[in-house]
Formats: C-alpha cells, structure tokens, sequence
C-alpha cells in the first residue's frame, strides 16, 4: 500500500511539473480521472479559513475544481440544493459512495433528480478535513452505475489525503512532505491541536496551521513540535509560529 | 467457566446491546466494550485498532486512555501481535513479552516498559476481510487460556457488528465509510482531549474521562459531544465546573 502512495505522490509530482503551476486539488482531480474508473472528478474547497483570522466565519463556497462540465454542475447543485454526498460526507465524518443513484433516490430528493439529469449514475464522495476542521470535498461521478473496487476506494483515500494536504498548504504556504498530521498512529497532533486552540482562543484549523508554522520555521517534524507541546514544554502565545 | 464470569458475561452483552440502538455512536460502543473486556477476561487493558484503508492501522479505542496504554496502542500499529494478528486473520498471543525481543525488536520492549508482559491480538473478521483487532494486555507474564480466547473472539465479533452499526452490509462501501467515519471521530475526539487538557490542566486521561463522564451525564454522543468541544460550542471551561462539583458531589 506504501507503494500505491509513493506511486500516486510520483505521479502528482510529473503531473505538476508538466503542467505548471496548477493547485494540487485540481491536479487530484485530474490523476482520479485517470487512475480511478470514474467519468469526472470535481472539488469545492471551503473558504472559511484564514491564517491570521480568530474565529472562522461560516462555512462559504470556495474555489470549485472539476475535470467536466458535469462534475461542475454537480459541485453547484449540492450547495443550490443544500443536500447530497458532499453534505452528508461531512454529517457522517466518512466518504459516502453511492453506486446506483438511481437506485437510492429517496436518500436525497432534491439531489438525486437533478445529479440523473446532469449524467451522474454514480457518485462517490470522499470528505477533506482534519477532525473538526472541514476543508472541503472531493466528488468523484461516473456515467454508468457501479461500485469503486477495493483498491480504487483506497487510491481515492490516498488522493483524498493528498487534496486535503494540499489545500492546507494553500492556506499555509508551508509546503512539506510531513504527512504526520494526517496519517500518524500517534495523536498527539490532534491532541496538541486542542491544546494551542485554548491556548491562543482560535479555532482548531489556525491552531493546526501554528503547529505547523512552528515546525517549518524550526525545521523540526510536526510531530515532535506535537509532543512538546503535549508534554507542556511548549506553549504557544499570540504571536508564536507566524 | 465460573458462575460469576457467566452472570458478568450476560451483563456484557445485554449493555453492549443497550448501545446499538438509534442513537448509537460507535466510540461509544468501542470504549465501552474495551472496558468490559478488561472486566470480563480477567486482563489489564484493552484496546481496538481498525484498518485505515489504506494499508495502515489506527488505535480507535482503549479501556483507559493512559498514556503507557496509548502509546502501547499506538506501537502495534507498526509491530507486534497486533499487525500480526490483522496480517494473517490469526490469534495472536504471546505469554511473556520480555522472551519475545526477536520476533518484535521494536513492540516487544516498548510494551515491557510500559509495564506490560503478556498480549493477545484477536481479528475482527468481516467475511474474508479483517477490518481490525482486539488486543489483551497483562501487566503479568500469563498464557491465556482457550476460554478467554473464545470469549475474546465473541468480543471481537460484537466490536465489527458495532462498527457497522445496525446497517444491513447489503453493501461493501458500508465498511469503507463506517471505518473511516470511527477514524475522523476519533480525530475529533483527540482534539477535544486537548482543549479539555489545556482549559482544565488535565492530563489526556482525565480528559477522555472528563468527556465520557460528561457524555453519559447529560445523555450525550461522544462524538457529538468532541465535536462540540472542538468547535467552541460547547465551554470547556463549564465542562470542568461540573466536573470538580460532580467529584465534590460525590466525596
């Protein structure tokens, strides 16, 4: 599985340098296409974060990404509608992967009318967030019904991690390769997260990206930034990690 | 099998059962089944890791959350009887830890210091997947008899029911957002921990206890009380009054 993600993160990589300075969510959306047997991909990142901001403000639509006219329409009716997987991917906290929608058309029925007529039979949602900080969506839809096979559901996770990386480094400018915060047994991440929001009375998502402002400009792994911070050897002040 | 362990037995899975009702949240469910393994087979912590999706392994609940236990937890993810346990679909189980440096020179003395001896990993089956694992700790070097075993493996029957909630599994993707969906939960509960932690200079144990307490007091989910701590719509620092007024309450 290691493999599978050193190949996609490869793939990511090429895929950038040839076609310059594109966001990493639109590049994810672009290698699912490819690497995944769906029609089209689209992404919406929320915009209701800000770095330097206290409390986010309610949740806005940010920049939407989609490989196809359909994705994009599918992007805008959820958020027209106000209901559908990209939603309830958030409510439930997992992905939500609908193989036959028109199979399941009570379970949204503003959505699923209108999906069918956009020419979506399937779609399949894959949240980006790190806990309580949601950073948007990942929506992938095929013209055809059927299931995503085991091993495309885990490379859709592995995109998914990647988008949500990458729209974190966005928001952050710190571009690294420490995945810890994402993918670490160890939760000391989230647990030091927690701690720096009190701290510094911010939300989860500024209190993240202190941490990781912290172990960029001291060249150490999120991780152990984590650590100190839960062995309260560290603390964070107002000013700490810009 | 004694009288006594048959009437606990009972206890067991009549409040397990109490839990998977409508308002089931699965953090609950695993929290609550470690700590009644721990009670019921007679060892000294409890844990479940599940399958990430992605070839990796992730602690999603423990019967405390102490940090030797935690890190413990934690460990196996990488080595030991429970990535063993989870790669062959086996019972795993070791009955001294300190004669086992060869077969896990990482898990092995981390374990020991932690002051554990003896392990048992038991898979959480779903048809030919394994989606996780139960693992028995004993602070004692201790070989664990076939009873406990059989009894640990209805524990970890019970642990996949839970995680798939009362759904009927007409379909795979069921399992790939039911675990995911524990993960982010357990995400957010970590969160909570901290700010509990910070606001109430508590340690993460006494946070997750703080949380559960509080959870089960006012008749709350787990996760939607963690999330609610993470986000601010709940005080923390009201969660804290009420905890030192329940324990002087209490004394």
């Amino acid at each position: 599985m290691h493999n599978r993600r050193a190949r996609l993160r490869e793939l990511l990589v090429a895929d950038r340098a040839a076609g310059g300075a594109v966001s990493t969510v639109a590049l994810v959306c672009a290698r699912c296409v490819v690497e995944l047997s769906v029609t089209g991909a689209g992404a919406t990142v929320l915009s209701e974060h800000h770095v330097d901001g206290d409390r986010a403000a309610p949740a806005n639509r940010g920049l939407v990404h989609a490989t196809d006219p359909v994705s994009a329409g599918l992007e805008d009716l959820q958020l027209t509608v106000g209901e559908g997987p990209c939603l309830d991917s958030f409510e439930s906290g997992g992905p939500v992967l609908v193989a036959d929608l028109a199979a399941d058309g009570a379970r949204w029925p503003a959505f699923t009318p209108g999906a069918l007529a956009l020419g979506a039979a399937a779609v399949f949602s894959f949240p980006l967030q790190f806990g309580v900080v949601r950073l948007g969506s990942l929506d992938l839809y095929r013209d055809v019904p059927g299931p995503l096979t085991r091993t495309e559901v885990t490379d859709a996770l592995i995109l998914s991690d990647m988008a949500t990386q990458g729209v974190v480094e966005d928001l952050d400018g710190h571009a690294t390769a420490d995945l810890s915060w994402l993918l670490d047994p160890h939760v000391e991440v989230h647990q030091a997260a927690g701690m720096v929001q009190a701290q510094l009375g911010v939300s989860t998502d500024v209190a993240l990206m202190r941490l990781r402002g912290h172990a960029f400009t001291h060249d150490l792994p999120l991780a152990e930034v984590a650590r100190r911070v839960v062995a309260r050897t560290l603390r964070f002040a107002r000013d700490e990690g810009r | 099998m004694s009288t006594g362990r048959d009437q606990r037995l009972a206890d067991t899975f009549v409040s397990l059962a109490d839990t998977l009702v409508a308002d089931f949240d699965v953090l609950d469910f695993l929290g609550l089944l470690t700590e009644r393994a721990v009670e019921l087979l007679e060892v000294d912590a409890a844990g479940v890791i599940l399958s990430d999706q992605r070839g990796g392994w992730r602690p999603a609940a423990g019967s405390s959350e102490h940090a030797e236990l935690v890190e413990v937890l934690a460990a196996q993810t990488r080595e030991g009887p429970c990535l063993d346990c989870v790669r062959t679909g086996e019972v795993v189980a070791s009955a001294d830890l300190v004669a086992e440096q060869d077969r896990w020179p990482l898990f092995a003395p981390a374990a020991v210091e932690a002051g554990f001896r003896a392990a048992c990993a038991l898979p959480m089956r779903l048809r030919d997947d394994i989606i996780g694992a139960l693992t028995l700790l004993h602070v004692e070097p201790i070989t664990i008899d076939d009873s406990t075993v059989a009894l640990g493996r209805a524990l970890a029957d019970i642990a996949t029911i839970g995680i798939l909630q009362q759904r009927a599994v007409r379909r795979e993707e069921v399992v790939s957002e039911q675990l995911q969906a524990a993960l982010h939960h357990r995400t957010v509960v970590e969160q909570a921990k901290g700010v509990l932690a910070e606001v109430g200079g508590l340690d993460m144990n006494q946070s997750y206890v703080l949380l559960r307490d509080y959870a089960r007091a006012h008749q709350l989910r787990l996760s939607d009380l963690a999330r609610d701590v993470a986000t601010g719509a709940v005080d923390a620092a009201d969660m804290v009054a009420w905890d030192a007024d329940a324990r002087t309450a209490g004394s």
